[in-house]
């Protein structure tokens, strides 16, 4: 794989573009199919023979936005706004098709535009769109329904790809993406015990959005292979990083530099997308049920709400993390809403909270950043002294 | 309303006046029952409220409709600041900063003393999913139960799988409401109530039909204002006898030659939820250039089915069976060209010059299609179009001067 050979070659923190990478499995053949964040049932879709690529994670690719703003105004999001212009530019170079469901109010009011743009410059691709439900699967007809969505779903791609629906190939899918979702836990415990850091393994997580799982867990492997024997070289104060997506490498680096070590994850496009391995099953409807039913909880899944804030207590607690950064998507309110009740959980907790915002224009206020993770690094670090005076004291 | 400033004989009439009094009963009402002991639920606009109706002492608020209500009143700053001080951030819907800056001050700086605290909370998600999370802010506060009605998205017409998922859940809403308020449902009030809605929107619609008449007999100012009582008695007889004299009294003002605009020039159409903080002075600076906002996507949707104008009329069947087909009965849970359609519809019947695509902040899903749609309405239907900047409650984030750049503008287009 080109992706693979790149990233053995010139080190693990550097992954291809996504145009790139995307080019190179087109020259290989690959049907991709482009699918809209943030948890597409990416499994169903490989039984079929098709790629997926999940279209986040853009923004370092993406600089100019001339085709995306003749369509959305400036407060959609970072993530709408790059893959819309993504699309529109390249999306009928590289895909075959497109995938959509109801992840946000933003996402879910794409696909006219993109479809009818599309459309109009003679270069239509074909969309597949799928409503999980929003309440809780627990109710018999939220899984009667999700089930016959899937079964829709199946039945347009059976017609798209020309291919029955096969149980086994199906199997063999889920238990490769569960591997890969087993590898990314490993890889980010690595990360959690100094060995990687975090900015590296984070660079190789979010690339599975950008290539064939195969070819992602084989450099999950590999990686994890390196670093597994390395003695810790990265410490600090235990952090932990909430957010849509991870933070641009550069930040990373500042939160490392100012001596915080992100030892744990709350992002989506991270720990959200595969912190939970689903039981395996040749039934998609069961298989989806029990993933969308018991997965990470995350700000998009409205159902999880009553999990999330238990999940993320859980997290810092095994991690023995200080301090929690939010590293907010601009214009993301399903995040937004959120983060009040989780300052005060952890405060409640005795761990000091940091908010940061990304936007479109995020590499411009970099020295910003640096500064205010700077203080928030001493303030843990004098919090620290101070828990330790008091501990003597006693 | 609002048309009385600006036009000396446009006065303001019986129907105008009882709105005030209707809708501050209807606040006084509902403080006095939760106090009483009614068991009280917070809804979604588009939250069948008729359902409720099928109960003998469940009353219900709307926390959208008090915050336009706030913002209508001059509190939205104030509101939406106490909500920012509580850690939320200045881009959140401006409504759920005003709500919840409400409620978590006890009520205070509000027309309506806030809102009495709920037993339980309904959103949905197809208006809007960022209503979940704002009702699940109240949920984790409160401890109050918190149900959300999942209604899929319209890219077309509701199809006969999402009707059956909505009509389970209205069973399962159902029988939760009868065990937390431990009162049965009974269908035929739910089907009364229904039938009263239904009722009322025919009446809404024939009001709305006067913006068809030059000059107009009406302003989308008026119908912003009139419609809120949609959102406090809805399936009441009150309600049908409210918009029926409203229909009448305008019928009867066109024969005497009454108009809010009597030298009206400009018949325009607004697309967004309305700037609640600038009505008076939005309508009156464009009364004075002959140009009149005389319909509103916002508000010509009410009653009627995706892409559709007219009411869906209740058949006497079952009621749940008709909420369950109106749950897209606003703008939002519609795709392009079903927005397109209805737009297309209206600009045909009220002879629409120009379109005013009101871009707010505070509604990316109202918003996010809007230059499409503009795309769609100037260069298939030829009308001019202008979109201006705007938030709904926060008068903070409006220019007025910006935005009349941009309308004069859209006149100029207009007369070229």
């Amino acid at each position: 794989m080109g992706g693979a050979r790149c990233m053995a070659s010139k080190g693990v923190n550097e992954v291809k573009s996504f145009p790139d990478s995307l080019a190179g499995l087109k020259s290989q053949g690959h049907t991709l199919i482009g699918c809209f964040p943030l948890y597409p049932p990416l499994e169903l879709l490989h039984s079929f023979g098709l790629t997926p690529v999940v279209l986040w994670g853009l923004l370092q690719d993406i600089t100019h936005l001339a085709l995306s703003d003749r369509h959305l105004q400036p407060y959609a999001c970072g993530v709408a706004r790059s893959l819309s212009e993504f699309v529109l530019s390249r999306g009928s170079e590289f895909f075959d098709a497109m995938f959509m469901y109801n992840a946000c109010d933003t996402l879910r009011n794409l696909p006219e535009i993109l479809e009818s743009s599309l459309g109009r410059n003679g270069t239509p691709i074909p969309l597949f769109r799928l409503h999980i439900p929003a309440v809780p699967l627990s109710r018999a007809f939220a899984s009667v329904y999700l089930k016959e969505r899937i079964r829709a779903l199946i039945g347009e791609l059976e017609k798209f790809t020309g291919k029955a629906f096969s149980k086994q190939a199906f199997l063999r899918s889920t238990a490769l993406y569960n591997r890969q979702r087993r590898l990314s836990l490993d890889l980010e415990h690595l990360a959690a015990a100094g060995r990687i850091r975090f900015a590296d393994c984070s660079g190789i997580l979010l690339s599975a959005g950008r290539m064939p799982v195969d070819d992602h867990i084989t450099i999950l492997e590999r990686t994890i292979r390196e670093f597994n024997g390395r003695a810790p070289g990265h410490q600090g104060i235990r952090i932990m990083l909430s957010g849509i997506l991870p933070p641009p490498a550069a930040l990373l680096d500042a939160i490392e530099r100012a001596g915080l070590m992100v030892a744990a994850n709350d992002i989506a496009a991270l720990r959200r997308s595969y912190g939970y391995l689903p039981s395996a099953s040749a039934d998609p409807g069961a298989y989806y049920e029990d993933l969308y039913r018991n997965r990470y909880p995350c700000t998009t899944i409205l159902p999880s709400a009553d999990r999330r804030l238990e999940t993320v207590m859980q997290t810092l607690r095994e991690s023995d993390v200080q301090g929690f950064i939010f590293v907010g998507e601009k214009f993301c309110e399903h995040e937004y809403f959120e983060i009040p009740a989780i300052k005060r959980m952890l405060e409640a907790a005795g761990v000091r909270t940091l908010e940061l915002e990304i936007g479109m224009d995020n590499a411009l206020n970099l020295d910003a950043y640096r500064t205010r993770i700077e203080a928030f690094a001493e303030m843990l670090r004098q919090g620290a002294r101070g828990s330790r005076r008091n501990k003597d004291a006693v | 309303m609002p048309s009385e400033e600006i036009q000396g004989e446009f006065r303001k009439n019986t129907s105008g006046k009882r709105l005030s009094t209707m809708i501050m009963n209807d606040y006084l009402e509902l403080h006095r029952r939760a106090s009483e002991g009614a068991f009280v639920v917070w809804i979604a606009i588009i939250v069948p409220a008729e359902l409720l109706g099928g109960f003998e002492n469940v009353v219900y608020a709307v926390p959208e409709s008090h915050a336009a209500l706030c913002a209508g009143k001059g509190a939205g700053p104030v509101l939406c600041e106490k909500a920012e001080g509580l850690g939320y951030s200045t881009d959140l819907c401006s409504y759920a900063r005003i709500d919840i800056g409400t409620a978590f001050d006890g009520g205070r700086d509000s027309p309506t003393f806030g809102l009495p605290r709920p037993d339980l909370l309904i959103s949905n998600n197809n208006n809007c999913s960022l209503l979940v999370k704002w009702f699940d802010v109240y949920h984790r506060a409160w401890g109050v139960p918190h149900l959300v009605l999942d209604i899929p998205f319209c890219y077309q017409n509701q199809n006969d799988r999402d009707f059956r998922y909505i009509m389970d859940q209205f069973g399962t809403l159902i029988s939760a409401i009868e065990e937390m308020s431990g009162q049965r449902f009974d269908m035929d009030r739910a089907r009364e109530s229904v039938r009263l809605s239904s009722e009322a929107f025919k009446e809404w619609k024939r009001f709305l039909s006067f913006a068809a008449h030059r000059p107009s007999g009406i302003t989308a100012f008026d119908s912003f204002v009139q419609m809120a009582p949609i959102l406090t008695s809805r399936g009441t007889r009150r309600l049908v006898d409210h918009y029926r004299l409203l229909a009448d009294e305008t019928g009867e003002q066109i024969k005497e030659g009454i108009f809010p605009v009597p030298d009206e020039r400009y018949r325009l159409l607004w697309d967004n939820i309305a700037p609640w903080h600038q009505l008076r002075k939005m309508s009156g600076r464009l009364a004075d250039l002959g140009a009149n906002i005389t319909s509103a996507s916002y508000t010509y949707c009410i009653g009627a089915l995706e892409g559709e104008y007219d009411p869906y009329e209740f058949d006497g069947n079952d009621p749940l069976a008709w909420l369950a087909r109106l749950q897209n009965f606003s703008v939002c849970p519609h795709g392009l060209n079903l927005r397109g359609k209805a737009m297309k519809e209206v600009i045909g019947r009220n002879e629409i010059d120009g379109v005013v695509f009101a871009s707010n902040r505070s509604c990316k899903v109202y918003s996010l299609m809007q230059m499409d749609q503009m795309r769609y309405i100037r260069e298939e239907l030829g009308i001019p179009c202008v979109m201006i900047d705007v938030d709904h409650a926060d008068v903070r984030k409006y220019s007025e001067e910006a935005a009349f750049t941009r309308l004069e503008a859209l006149l100029e287009m207009i007369e070229a």
